[in-house]
């Protein structure tokens, strides 16, 4: 607790090399170290708390209501829960929990919460201003969780962090660890329908900084390492855990079909994104006409369908119209990936990319006048009707167990399914011998060559399977629409997909569904930034391949190749390695 | 035969658009081996550059006179934008995998476009470009050929321009400085060479051109929008590789023989799949067919397999 | 053949047994530049042979046309007597493994991944048994694991399994590159340069490993500028210069002979070739190359 020298603050292979370029700023924060640091924190969780059962608002419309003294709002009780993280991890810094501080950094996480309290607290002041008026609508309360918000956020510069092990090192029993997933299952259940629950934007925001307060105390301090660890053995509780959360989601939005609508949306993107990871994630072909594949699916499951403007007569039930879809769509795949996956990379960009306008251009092209009528030109195929699964007929609302489902539920539990079927090839591909020839096709594909691996079919499977499972959301994604039309379908959709895939971590699951609900859920929640939601998508693009290539949640070999030179990095994570052999052994 | 040799004139005018852009993929290319997909936008902003010039300075003004201050004013916002987009962005991943330069095109590309659509005045929708004396209005008729005025400028402006690169890269110290740092950037720096500078200079000359080409489209169209960069740029770098990426007189060729092949499937190939509204499927298929079967180009690029 | 005059190998004395390679009248042009020209090779089961010569005289060039890398302007490589085509995997699965002058390993995976690698082309599990995972996708993911972590003992890894291969050792290296290419179950190994940069007990390490694969009853072949280490571990030794076979013969013979002496001192300077090979005692070079 004395020491002074930063090296020793950090336990063993924590090396997080972020922690490198805070230290020497951190020195100098005056009274570093000092024995007053923690009961400051103390002191500052208190008022942050005992802030939140005051009035924060003059009036009742900002920010839900905040202006009744012992009721707080929503804004209000995530403060009261991020106070009382924080004193867990300041207890657990000195105290009753302090076997618990043995293996995290507590001074990390209580540095990170305080000054993710003190920009919650400065927004949410700015915002009740704002709305109403001037500052002087902000009661005492608001100013009490303030002051209290920088006193914690004081007393975590002030703290050292004790040296602690390694969490990759931690020994815990197998029901502990299933808790703990079923904690953050729940959690995450919560706080996906407490989110989309959210009306005004303002709310949505601090929410979000909550969240990011949250996550990045808990990753600083290295909870996040040891879940990653155990998420990894066991795997299929996890995925059991993730897919009961999704499924039990429609049941918390009380038929809302707005909501639906929303989560409907995010979840073909999702699979439509996770299909192209394969391609680009596992195999590292980068493809920009992805969402030609979707489109291709689209428009047979159009034409096949029972629109009355569907211009090709067979009628198939749906399930071979699926099938239909995903084969024509990995045929396109075979046509345009035989010839040109020989090239290398820039340029298969590039042919995909132009292989995506030549798809849009042609549907919107074939109408008759301009070829032979296949799609009704740029006017597309609208009023496809709903499905009907043996008399479950998509479009009417269900009831169950006393809750009612909307056609968006309907939709979105079959669009899970795709999804999981999606997501269980993708895992299944990813540790089998063809994951291990893309790995080397990514990683040098002349040595793989040359040891025997078959890099053009590994590739042309990549990118004829990563068309096919496009092809199969597709058809569900006409009927969803009701209708198709060429512009659903422009290069725009595939920089996003391929966003998706970018920012929430290159061949990663997690990332991708990470990725893929940020970028169709803050658009859908943040209407007042709904025209600058390109800019903004353009330059966090630009910022995220400059300051984190490997995305939000890393693929960490992924995260090895973008940066190469990172010798810690390379060193932690072989620790990793070692102790997954441990686990098996 | 009118109609053969007016396809020539307007495939020459098209394709004189086009080499103006590639001319600034392929220097960059040369240099660093980054397809710089944000180059369609930088040909944009020069034409909203020349429109912002001309409102600004000479709102109602229509003489010939004010042509070459607009084209100045399009080349320095052009430059600008290559510039500060080269340093903030581009350079930082120099070293990186090559995923990560082609992402962040992509990301520059759409913030530019949004950043015109939202900023500037009235781009929401399509402007009206000046009207210059002696390079619009009527057509010049020549023996049976309809000749737009702007396309004489077009084309005009693609020769000068072509011969003032030729003496920059041909007779100048940072010209030849340029030619080195291509063959070999870690001797050129032995040498010293300053690299970043080179750098700089080939995002800057590209967009250059890509402002003229930007004017010379508004001139052409009559008006401009926000958008007009993504076709154009793509197309760019089609006649770009056609031409053999990496090669400067290259660029010039692919650009004009991609023009007059646009130009020749709209007025000739028969049946439905002929006419305008195929002539971009026809331009994309011959991207696809060019970097597939001749990706060093016709006239054989700088590097032609970087394995 | 017979068995040479200098140091005999520690174990078995080689057992030289059928032709398995044979190159007859390898030419190899780049232009208007003959890089290799009208070379013949056998090699013999259960042989070593050694391939010498100046910087630049077309050794990995001539590699490269065996293993498919290049396509040889003329002339006809055989295994077993098999006409083998100019295509690395081809190569591959007709039985002839090879490692490079600059280690090209696959830096972000574990050491065992790399040589499970080396196993693709003897296995089968394709998408659909992948996905389903059948009792035979087990048994054959269960059987390269146990082959991989075999091989990495053979080579003396068997610790390292679990270990980044950019993370390892440079003599490491150059070991888990050998236990690859083992993996895919050569009849014939060429190793390129197997001790550049090594420190002489591991050069010594690397000359029992080469014999021990020897003994397990493949052939080698072996490009190295280290003269002791290829005169004391081959049975028959080539030198090329100026892509042209100057000398064949055993080691005593290839040692002796003035041209040999002559070639390296007097022509050792031309490079007209792009042979990338660095020069004669600068192993350690190809550390930068990387």
């Amino acid at each position: 607790m004395s020491t002074s020298t930063p090296d020793l603050t950090h336990g063993a292979g924590h090396g997080d090399h972020d922690d490198h370029v805070t230290v020497p700023l951190l020195e100098r924060f005056p009274g570093r170290g000092s024995a007053a640091a923690w009961p400051l924190g103390l002191v500052g969780v208190l008022l942050l708390v005992g802030g939140t059962f005051l009035s924060w608002s003059y009036t009742g419309d900002v920010l839900g209501d905040l202006s009744i003294n012992f009721y707080p709002g929503g804004v209000q009780i995530c403060m009261i829960v991020l106070g009382l993280v924080a004193l867990a991890f300041l207890l657990a810094h000195r105290g009753p929990l302090s076997r618990l501080g043995d293996w995290l950094d507590s001074a990390a996480a209580v540095r990170n919460l305080g000054l993710g309290a003190v920009a919650y607290m400065a927004v949410a002041i700015g915002v009740i201003a704002y709305e109403s008026g001037g500052l002087i609508n902000v009661n005492p309360g608001g100013w009490v969780s303030l002051v209290g918000a920088l006193l914690l956020a004081a007393s975590g510069l002030m703290l050292v962090s004790r040296q602690h092990k390694d969490p990759l090192f931690a020994k815990t029993t197998s029901w502990l660890e299933i808790c703990a997933i079923i904690v953050l299952m729940a959690l995450v259940l919560f706080g996906a329908a407490y989110a989309l629950g959210i009306g005004d934007g303002a709310s949505f925001v601090l929410f979000l900084m909550f969240v990011a307060a949250a996550a990045t105390a808990l990753a600083k301090s290295g909870v996040f390492t040891w879940i990653g660890l155990i998420a990894q053995k066991n795997r299929p509780v996890l995925m059991l855990g993730a897919f009961a959360v999704a499924f039990l989601f429609p049941f918390t939005q009380g038929g809302s079909d707005e909501n639906m609508s929303i989560a409907t949306q995010v979840l073909i993107f999702a699979a439509t994104a996770l299909g192209l990871n394969i391609v680009v994630g596992l195999a590292g072909l980068l493809d920009l006409g992805y969402i030609a594949f979707l489109g291709a699916g689209a428009y047979v499951g159009a034409v096949l369908s029972n629109s009355a403007f569907a211009t090709i007569g067979w009628k198939p039930p749906f399930l071979v119209v699926v099938l239909v879809g995903a084969i024509f769509s990995s045929i396109l795949g075979l046509i345009i990936g035989s010839p040109t996956l020989r090239v290398s990379g820039d340029y298969l960009a590039i042919v995909t990319l132009a292989f995506g306008e030549i798809f849009r251009f042609t549907m919107g092209n074939l109408d008759g006048n301009n070829g032979p009528d296949l799609t009704n030109g740029p006017n597309g195929v609208p009023a496809i009707p709903d499905l009907n699964f043996f008399g479950f007929d998509f479009g009417q609302p269900h009831n169950v167990a006393g809750i009612t489902l909307g056609r968006f539920a309907n939709y979105y539990f079959l669009l899970l399914v795709i999804a999981a079927i999606i997501i269980f090839v993708f895992v299944r591909l990813n540790n089998s011998r063809i994951g291990r020839g893309w790995v080397a096709i990514r990683e040098d594909e002349k040595a793989a060559e040359a040891m025997g691996v078959n890099v053009f079919g590994l590739k042309l499977f990549a990118f004829a399977g990563g068309a096919f499972l496009a092809g199969m959301a597709g058809t569900v994604k006409a009927h969803h629409d009701v209708s198709v039309t060429p512009d659903q379908y422009i290069f725009l959709e595939s920089a996003f997909l391929l966003a998706a895939i970018v920012l929430g971590g290159m061949g990663t699951v997690a990332g991708v569904l990470v990725g893929a609900t940020i970028l169709k859920l803050l658009p859908e929640k943040l209407r007042f930034i709904a025209d600058y939601r390109l800019l903004i998508f353009g330059l966090v693009l630009v910022l995220m391949m400059r300051f984190r290539p490997e995305g939000i949640i890393a693929n960490q070999r992924r995260k090895l190749e973008f940066h190469e030179d990172d010798e810690d990095l390379a060193e932690r994570i072989e620790e990793v390695h070692l102790e997954e052999a441990e686990a098996k052994a | 035969m009118t109609e053969f040799l007016q396809q020539i004139v307007n495939g020459l005018t098209l394709g004189s658009l086009y080499a103006l852009i590639a001319v600034g993929y392929t220097v960059v290319y040369g240099i660093v081996q980054l397809i710089n997909f944000a180059h369609g936008e930088v040909f944009m902003i020069g034409a909203f550059g020349a429109l912002a010039t001309w409102t600004v300075l000479f709102k109602g003004q229509h003489g010939l006179w004010v042509l070459p201050i607009m084209v100045l004013g399009a080349v320095i916002v052009s430059v600008l934008t290559a510039v500060v987009m080269e340093r903030i962005a581009y350079r930082p991943l120099r070293g990186a995998p090559r995923l990560a330069p082609l992402i962040t095109a992509i990301g520059i590309s759409i913030f530019l476009q949004e950043a015109v659509r939202l900023f500037y005045p009235g781009a929401k929708s399509k402007l009206t470009f000046p009207e210059i004396e002696v390079v619009s209005g009527t057509a010049l008729q020549v023996g049976g050929l309809t000749i737009q005025r702007a396309a004489v400028f077009t084309v005009g402006a693609l020769a000068v321009s072509a011969v003032l690169l030729w003496f920059f890269v041909n007779r100048t110290r940072l010209g030849q400085g340029m030619q080195a740092v291509s063959q070999d950037p870690d001797t050129a720096q032995l040498m010293g060479i300053n690299v970043n500078r080179i750098i700089v200079i080939a995002f800057a000359l590209g967009a250059a051109l890509a402002a003229v080409g930007g004017v010379a489209q508004g001139l052409l169209n009559s008006n401009i929008d926000f958008r007009m960069g993504f076709l154009a740029g793509l197309k760019a770098f089609t006649a770009a590789v056609l031409g053999g990426i990496g090669n400067i007189q290259g660029a010039i060729v692919g650009g004009l023989t991609l023009g007059i092949a646009e130009s020749m499937a709209t007025q000739f190939i028969p049946g439905q799949f002929g006419g305008s509204a195929w002539k971009d499927v026809w331009a994309f298929v011959l991207l696809i067919l060019v970097l597939v079967f001749r990706p060093q180009g016709l006239l054989g690029a700088r590097v032609v397999d970087r394995a | 053949m017979t068995v040479t005059d200098t140091p005999p190998p520690p174990a078995t004395p080689s057992t030289v047994g059928a032709p398995i390679l044979e190159a007859r009248g390898v030419t190899m042009r780049f232009g208007g530049l003959t890089a290799v020209k009208d070379v013949d090779m056998t090699v013999n089961e259960g042989e070593i042979v050694g391939l010498i010569g100046p910087n630049g005289a077309g050794k990995t060039t001539f590699f490269n046309c065996l293993t498919g890398l290049y396509k040889p302007t003329e002339g006809v490589v055989t295994l077993s007597g098999q006409v083998i085509p100019p295509k690395p995997r081809a190569v591959v699965v007709a039985g002839m493994a090879r490692t490079f002058q600059n280690i090209r390993l696959f830096a972000n995976m574990t050491a065992l991944e790399n040589v499970m690698v080396g196993r693709y082309c003897r296995t089968s599990s394709m998408a659909l048994t992948s996905i389903l995972r059948g009792p035979k996708f087990r048994r054959e993911e269960a059987a390269t694991r146990a082959r991989a972590q075999e091989l990495l003992e053979f080579v003396g890894l068997g610790d390292s399994a679990e270990n980044l291969a950019r993370n390892m050792p440079y003599g490491d290296q150059r070991r888990l590159e050998i236990a690859r290419a083992l993996a895919t179950d050569p009849k014939l190994i060429l190793l390129d340069e197997p001790t550049a940069g090594m420190n002489p007990q591991e050069t010594k390490q690397a000359s029992d490993l080469i014999f021990r694969i020897r003994d397990s009853g493949l052939a080698v072949v072996v490009i190295e500028h280290d003269m002791r280490f290829i005169f004391n571990l081959c049975d028959r030794v080539l030198c090329l210069v100026r892509g042209e076979v100057l000398v064949q013969g055993s080691p005593g013979e290839v040692q002796s002979d003035p041209r040999v002496i002559e070639a390296y001192i007097g022509g050792g300077d031309d490079d007209e070739d792009d042979d990338p090979t660095p020069s004669l005692d600068a192993g350690t070079t190809q550390e930068e190359q990387q």
